[in-house]
C-alpha cells in the first residue's frame, strides 16, 4: 500500500511544479509592472475624436514590432531600451494642445524613467561586451520609425488629432514592449 | 595557348588605351577623391579636380536613398565652382537610412560620370558637434545650462536630444595643472569650488551608451562670487523608517530655518530650464530642526533629487547640492524568522519564514526575495556564509552532537542596490546523537540475530555429545531394535520369499530317533508354539505353517504308535 501511495504522491509533485509560475528575474517583473502601469495611464487619457483616427498613416513602424520575432536577449534589452527612450523623448514635447492632465504624462515619464534607469546597468554591460558598432539596424529602424512621428506632430503643430493618432501609437508600442519583458528571464 | 592568352590580353590593353583617349575629355574632369564630413547636420562635401584646367568646370551633386530610383539634386551643391560644399541634413529628411551620393563635373555641355560615393547612413557617420554652454556662479559651485548640439530643428540628433550627458573639465585659470572632470545632465552644478578665483571650463556632449563623444566646446570662464553670508546645508541624507522618510542635514550655525524641495529625476534629462518644476516637501518648509519627516504616501515610486536651503536674519543660503533618492532602493524589507531543527545527527532543516509585520506588508510580495544565511558553530567563530533561494533547506555535513547557531537577513534577489533587510534573531540548535554507535548498534543487533540459530545449533549439537557420553541411554542399539520392530512388519508386507529352514532327519537309531523324539518334543513345542502362532497371526505365520504342516506329515504315523 505504501508503494501506491509513494507514486501518487510522486506524480502530484511533479505536476505541481509544471503548474508553478516560470520564474522571472526581478527587472523583468519590475519592467512588466512598469509597461502595464503606463499602459493604464494612456488609457487614462481622454481619447479625442475618433475622426481623428479614420486617416490611415504609415510611420513605417518597423517589421520587428508588427510580427512576433525570435530576438536574444542582449538585442531585445537594446531594442526595450531604445523604444523607452524615444517615447520618453515623444511626451517630452509640447501637448499643450490636447488638454491632457500634466500630472498623467509626469507619471508616465517617471515610469519611464525609472524602466531605463533600471536598464541602464545592463544596457551597459551589453554595450561594453559586444564593442557595439552602432550598426544595430533594429535601432536605427525604430529612430526612423519615431523620427516620423515627430515629423508628423510637427507638421500637424502638435495638435490634437496628431497626437490622438500617436497616443495610439505609443499605445501599441506599449504591447510590443510587454512582450520583450519576457526576455529579462533569469 | 599561353603564347595567345597573352597575346590577346595585349591587343585588349592596347585597344583599351586607343578607346580612352576618346572618352578621355569626358573622364578628366571626373572629381577624384571625394570626401564627407558630417558634424551635427552639416555635410561637407570635398573632393579633387582631375583636370588641370580648373576654369569653366563645375560640379553638382545628387543623392538617393539606398534602393530606391530617384535621384535628388542637393540644392547648395548645384554647379559649384569651387571642390567642396555643403548641404544639411534636414534636406535629406532621413538620416537613419542609407543614401547614395553621386557627383560630376560639367564644362559647358559636357558632363562628366558620375562620381558615386559609398553608400552610408548619415546617423552612423556624423560626428558630435560641441554643445551651447551657459554659465552662471555662485559661492561654491557654478550654475551649467547646456543646450545639446545641433539647431533646434536639427534632426540628427533629434531622437537622442534626452540621451546627452555632458563632459566638463574645469580648471583654475591660474594653475591649468588642477584639472578636474565631470560628467553633468543639461542642467546641472559643478561644486566644490573656492569663492572668488577664476575658473575655466571646456564641454563636450556624448552619448555613452553608444560610445560617441563630440568636439570639446570652446572654452569659457568665470569669477565665483564671494563668500556668501549665510552658509548652505551640507550632507543631506534620507532614511526610510516603515510608513515615513527621514530627511536630515548638516548645519552647524545657530537660528536658522530651513525649506526642502524635490524635483522628479526625470526633468534632469530634459534640456531646459526646469527650475519651476521643484517641489516644496510637505512639512519641511520653515523647520527650525536639521531635519523633517515626511510621510510614505508622498510619493511610493520613482527617483527624486532633494536639495536644502537656510535661511536665516542676514538672508537665505544658496541651496545644497542635490541629492540623489530613490525609492526603491529605500524600500524596507523586514528580517526574516527561522526556525531550526535536528533531523539527523549530521544536518540541520531551517525553515525561513516572514515576520507578521511583513505579512501585512505587499512589498515582500512584490519583490522575489533571497536568502543570505550565516551559520557557524558555536564555539568557533568560523562562519559559513550561504546564499539560498528556497525557505526550507538542510545543512548537511555537520558533527554529531555539536552545536550550530543560525542567522538570515532576506535581500531583494537580483538588485543589489536595496540594502536588504537586517538580521533575523540568531537561532542556535544542537544535532542528533552520533552515527557511529549507531552503525555498531545496527550491526550488532544484525549479527546477533544471524548467529542465534548457528548458537542453537552449535549449543544443541554439544548436548547430544554430552548426553551420549555421560548419560548413555538403555535402550538396545538400534539396528536391533530395528531388527525386531522389522519382522513382523516384514511379514506383514511382504508375503514370500522367507529363507525356509530346513528341518533334516536322519531316521537310523534310537538315539537318533531319541534326538528325533527330542527334537519332537521341541517340535511338538514348537508345534504348539507355532499352532498357537498360527492361530494368534493368521497369514503371517507361513513358514511355520509350513513347518508345523511338514511336522504334522512326518509324524503323523507316530502319533498312532
Amino acid at each position: 500500500m505504501t508503494h501506491r501511495c509513494l507514486l501518487q504522491m510522486v506524480l502530484l509533485l511533479c505536476f505541481s511544479t509544471t503548474a508553478l509560475p516560470r520564474s522571472y528575474s526581478l527587472l523583468g517583473l519590475q519592467e512588466r509592472r512598469s509597461a502595464a502601469v503606463s499602459q493604464k495611464l494612456l488609457w487614462q487619457l481622454p481619447s479625442t475624436p475618433q475622426r481623428c483616427l479614420e486617416a490611415r498613416m504609415d510611420f513605417q513602424m518597423p517589421e520587428e514590432m508588427k510580427q512576433a520575432q525570435q530576438f536574444q536577449k542582449e538585442d531585445a534589452i537594446l531594442v526595450m531600451y531604445e523604444m523607452l527612450q524615444q517615447i520618453f523623448g515623444i511626451l517630452t514635447r509640447d501637448f499643450s494642445s490636447t488638454g491632457w492632465s500634466e500630472t498623467i504624462i509626469e507619471d508616465l515619464l517617471v515610469e519611464l524613467y525609472g524602466q531605463m534607469n533600471r536598464l541602464q546597468p545592463i544596457q551597459k554591460e551589453i554595450m561594453q561586451k559586444k564593442n557595439f558598432t552602432m550598426g544595430n539596424t533594429t535601432v536605427l529602424h525604430l529612430k526612423k520609425y519615431y523620427l516620423n512621428l515627430m515629423y508628423y506632430l510637427k507638421s500637424k503643430e502638435y495638435n490634437r488629432c496628431a497626437w490622438t493618432v500617436v497616443r495610439v501609437q505609443i499605445l501599441t508600442n506599449f504591447s510590443f514592449l510587454k512582450s520583450l519583458t519576457a526576455y529579462l528571464r533569469d | 595557348t599561353m603564347l595567345a592568352l597573352l597575346g590577346a590580353t595585349t591587343l585588349m590593353l592596347v585597344a583599351g588605351r586607343w578607346v580612352l583617349p576618346g572618352a578621355s575629355g569626358e573622364a578628366n574632369l571626373k572629381p577624384e577623391n571625394v570626401e564627407i564630413h558630417i558634424i551635427d547636420d552639416n555635410f561637407f562635401l570635398k573632393w579633387n579636380s582631375s583636370s588641370e584646367s580648373v576654369k569653366n568646370v563645375t560640379f553638382s551633386a545628387d543623392y538617393q536613398i539606398l534602393g530606391m530610383d530617384n535621384w535628388k539634386k542637393l540644392s547648395g551643391c548645384q554647379h559649384i565652382t569651387s571642390t567642396k560644399c555643403n548641404f544639411s541634413s534636414v534636406e535629406l529628411e532621413n538620416v537613419f537610412e542609407k543614401i547614395e551620393l553621386r557627383i560630376r563635373a560639367e564644362e559647358g555641355n559636357n558632363t562628366s560620370t558620375w562620381y558615386e560615393v559609398e553608400p552610408f547612413v548619415p546617423f552612423l557617420e556624423a560626428q558630435i558637434g560641441p554643445p551651447d554652454v551657459h554659465l552662471e556662479a555662485e559661492d561654491k559651485a557654478i550654475i551649467l545650462s547646456i543646450s545639446p548640439p545641433g539647431t533646434k530643428d536639427s534632426i540628427m540628433w533629434a531622437m537622442d536630444r534626452s540621451s546627452f550627458r555632458y563632459s566638463v573639465v574645469i580648471w583654475k585659470n591660474s594653475s591649468s595643472l588642477e584639472e578636474r572632470t565631470e560628467t553633468v545632465y543639461p542642467e546641472d552644478k559643478i561644486y566644490k569650488l573656492s569663492p572668488e578665483i577664476t575658473y575655466c571650463l571646456k564641454v563636450k556632449a556624448e552619448l555613452r551608451l553608444q560610445s560617441r563623444v563630440g568636439c570639446y566646446s570652446p572654452v569659457y570662464c568665470i569669477n565665483t562670487t564671494e563668500r556668501h553670508k549665510v552658509p548652505s546645508p551640507e550632507n543631506i541624507q534620507i532614511n526610510a523608517d516603515n510608513q515615513i522618510y527621514v530627511l536630515k542635514w548638516d548645519y552647524p550655525y545657530e537660528n536658522a530655518t530651513f525649506q526642502a524641495q524635490w524635483l522628479r529625476a526625470f526633468f534632469k534629462k530634459i534640456p531646459g530650464n526646469h527650475s519651476d518644476k521643484w517641489k516644496q516637501i510637505p512639512n519641511c518648509e520653515n523647520v527650525t530642526s536639521t531635519y523633517c519627516v515626511f510621510p510614505r504616501e508622498v510619493s511610493s515610486r520613482g527617483i527624486y533629487y532633494v536639495r536644502v536651503r537656510a535661511s536665516n536674519g542676514n538672508g537665505t543660503s544658496f541651496w545644497s547640492e542635490e541629492k540623489e533618492f530613490n525609492i526603491e532602493m529605500k524600500t524596507i524589507i523586514f528580517p526574516p524568522v527561522i526556525s531550526v531543527k535536528s533531523v539527523t545527527d549530521d544536518s540541520l532543516h531551517v525553515s525561513v519564514g516572514a515576520s507578521e509585520e511583513s505579512e501585512n506588508m505587499s512589498v515582500n510580495q512584490l519583490y522575489p526575495l533571497i536568502y543570505e544565511v550565516i551559520f557557524w558553530e558555536n564555539t568557533s567563530n568560523a562562519e559559513r556564509k550561504v546564499l539560498e533561494k528556497r525557505t526550507n533547506f538542510i545543512f548537511p555535513d555537520l558533527k554529531p552532537l555539536t552545536v550550530y547557531c543560525v542567522k538570515a537577513r532576506a535581500l531583494i534577489e537580483n538588485d543589489r542596490r536595496n540594502k536588504g533587510s537586517s538580521f533575523s534573531d540568531t537561532v542556535c540548535e544542537k544535532t542528533k546523537p552520533g552515527n557511529t554507535s549507531k552503525t555498531w548498534l545496527i550491526v550488532g543487533t544484525c549479527t546477533a540475530l544471524f548467529s542465534i540459530p548457528v548458537v542453537i545449533y552449535v549449543v544443541s549439537v554439544f548436548l547430544r555429545c554430552v548426553k551420549y557420553v555421560f548419560f548413555p541411554s538403555s535402550k538396545p542399539p538400534s539396528s536391533v531394535d530395528e531388527y525386531f520392530s522389522d519382522q513382523p512388519l516384514r511379514n506383514l508386507l511382504l508375503s514370500t520369499s522367507e529363507e525356509q529352514t530346513e528341518r533334516c532327519f536322519i531316521i537310523e537309531n534310537a538315539s537318533v530317533i531319541t534326538e528325533i523324539e527330542e527334537t519332537d518334543e521341541i517340535d511338538e513345542v514348537h508345534k504348539k508354539y507355532s499352532s498357537q502362532t498360527s492361530q494368534d497371526s493368521g497369514n503371517y505365520s507361513n513358514e511355520d505353517e509350513n513347518s508345523g504342516s511338514k511336522i504334522s506329515e512326518e509324524f503323523p504315523q507316530q502319533d498312532s504308535v
